[in-house]
């Protein structure tokens, strides 16, 4: 748990530290498709399911979904 | 033909951010995507008995996204899985003290086919969303529901939250000749944090914890001895972070997980992508991704079957220490709303690639190829 606990104190840190105030009009470029979090659903979906069934790891972007038999 | 607006593509553009979560889809999407996932077969000098043969799973998986009306979407997505090879059934120790396999068949097929369907409410800085999905196979049924929630703050940042919860049943096939168990059920309880903001005009980043609450029987049915708890609570940080380079024309992409469980197991996860654009139509992106886990704390190199039942030991890959590296790359070709994807990645894992390793490297640690072939259209 402390490798979790100085994970958020530094993301909090950069975060409050560094940002600069975006006018809606200057996004442009975080608008194109390419800089979205996930600029592929379905792509993430398939290795999400292939990592979680042939690792022992999941999680962390979001809420666990339904099991699978997968061996 | 219907002209486009530049105004109002670009003002639409920029308010489908990741950050506004009250913003609904303003097209339809239709997308297909077929994969083929396929092991390396297992060295026979590793394999005592069965077969060498490992899975090979052709998956279709179908996706439809839909604006209803000016305020709600609803998404579907139904997959399909065929799935046949051999998997491990247990592992044991030779005289040089290399672990040596116990294989099934190479007859085992399945068919797995999966039902989820989302609802989502947008608000003018908010969105809340439901998705209820279904798994099947022969030997295995899950019903899960998932509730998320997302709000824009200060106009820089979102703040999001999820639960999900899913509960499955297991029933092994040839579980009576095998003395396997015959029934059993397991619970999945979890919980979701999110924050991204914008950090200036060209990147931003995205931190997530979750924590998941697992019950029930969560042993492998499968394998000849394999005794595990039957809680787990697992712990998840991420950090994903974009940023784009104009002078490349092109974003990078970086994403870390640290992950640690009930089981004693602990993570690391990196990848990075690349995403060039090489003209309007066409995009490349390579990527590689490094994953490494120390072993489980009731892992042995080979199955004791000296000790009681009751005791918990696995020597399942899964649960031992190694590392993994996944290379790949992606190509994207866009034209009047189609886009068709390729994409092809190489997954190898060793002992010698992990932070915290098992002893010996354990004979089924995988090597698989990942190919992907998917076409979409918005309209």
């Amino acid at each position: 748990m402390n490798y979790l606990k100085q994970l958020i104190l530094s993301s909090t840190t950069i975060l409050v530290m560094g940002c600069e105030t975006v006018a809606p009009w200057d996004r442009d470029v975080l608008a194109r498709p390419e800089m979205q979090l996930s600029t592929d659903p379905m792509g993430d979906a398939l290795f999400e399911q292939v990592y979680l069934s042939k690792e022992a790891s999941s999680g962390g972007y979001k809420t666990a979904g339904g099991g699978c038999g997968c061996n | 033909m219907k002209k486009t607006d530049p105004l109002l593509a670009l003002t639409t553009a920029a308010l489908s951010l990741p950050v506004f979560a009250g913003t609904p889809p303003t097209e339809k999407e239709i997308s297909l995507r077929a994969s083929s996932y396929e092991e390396d077969d297992i060295s026979k000098t590793s394999v005592l008995s069965g077969s060498p043969e490992r899975y090979k799973i052709d998956k279709t998986h179908f996706r439809l996204l839909t604006p209803l009306g000016s305020d709600w979407s609803t998404e579907i997505n139904t997959s399909q899985e065929v799935m046949s090879g051999a998997s491990p059934w247990g592992t044991f120790s030779g005289s040089d003290e290399q672990p040596s396999l116990i294989m099934s068949g190479a007859t085992i097929r399945d068919k797995r086919t999966e039902v989820a369907v989302s609802i989502t409410n947008y608000q003018d800085d908010a969105s809340y969303g439901v998705t209820l999905g279904t798994s099947r196979e022969d030997d295995y049924k899950s019903r899960s529901i998932s509730l998320s929630a997302g709000w824009d703050l200060n106009n820089m940042s979102t703040l999001g939250i999820g639960f999900s919860f899913s509960d499955d049943d297991i029933e092994p096939t040839d579980a009576e000749k095998f003395g396997r168990i015959q029934q059993a059920k397991k619970q999945t309880r979890s919980f979701s944090v999110s924050w991204t903001q914008i950090i200036n005009a060209n990147s931003l980043l995205f931190s997530g914890l979750t924590y998941t609450n697992k019950e029930g029987f969560l042993s492998d049915p499968y394998k000849l001895r394999d005794t595990r708890p039957d809680k787990k609570t697992e712990w998840a940080a991420s950090l994903k972070y974009r940023i784009f380079i104009d002078s490349k024309n092109a974003a990078l992409h970086l994403n870390y997980r640290l992950y640690n469980d009930g089981f004693g197991i602990n993570s690391h996860t990196v990848n990075a992508e690349w995403h060039q654009n090489i003209s309007s139509r066409w995009k490349i992106s390579p990527r590689i991704r490094y994953y490494s886990q120390s072993q489980a704390d009731f892992y042995l190199d080979a199955d004791d079957f000296s000790l009681p039942k009751t005791v918990n030991q696995s020597s399942d890959h899964r649960l031992s220490g190694y590392g993994a590296i996944t290379v790949g790359i992606q190509m994207n070709y866009d034209l009047s709303g189609w886009k068709i994807k390729i994409g092809f990645d190489r997954y190898i894992s060793d002992n010698r690639y992990g932070h915290d390793s098992s002893r010996h490297s354990h004979p089924a640690l995988l090597d698989f190829n990942l190919t992907s072939l998917g076409i979409e259209y918005k309209f």
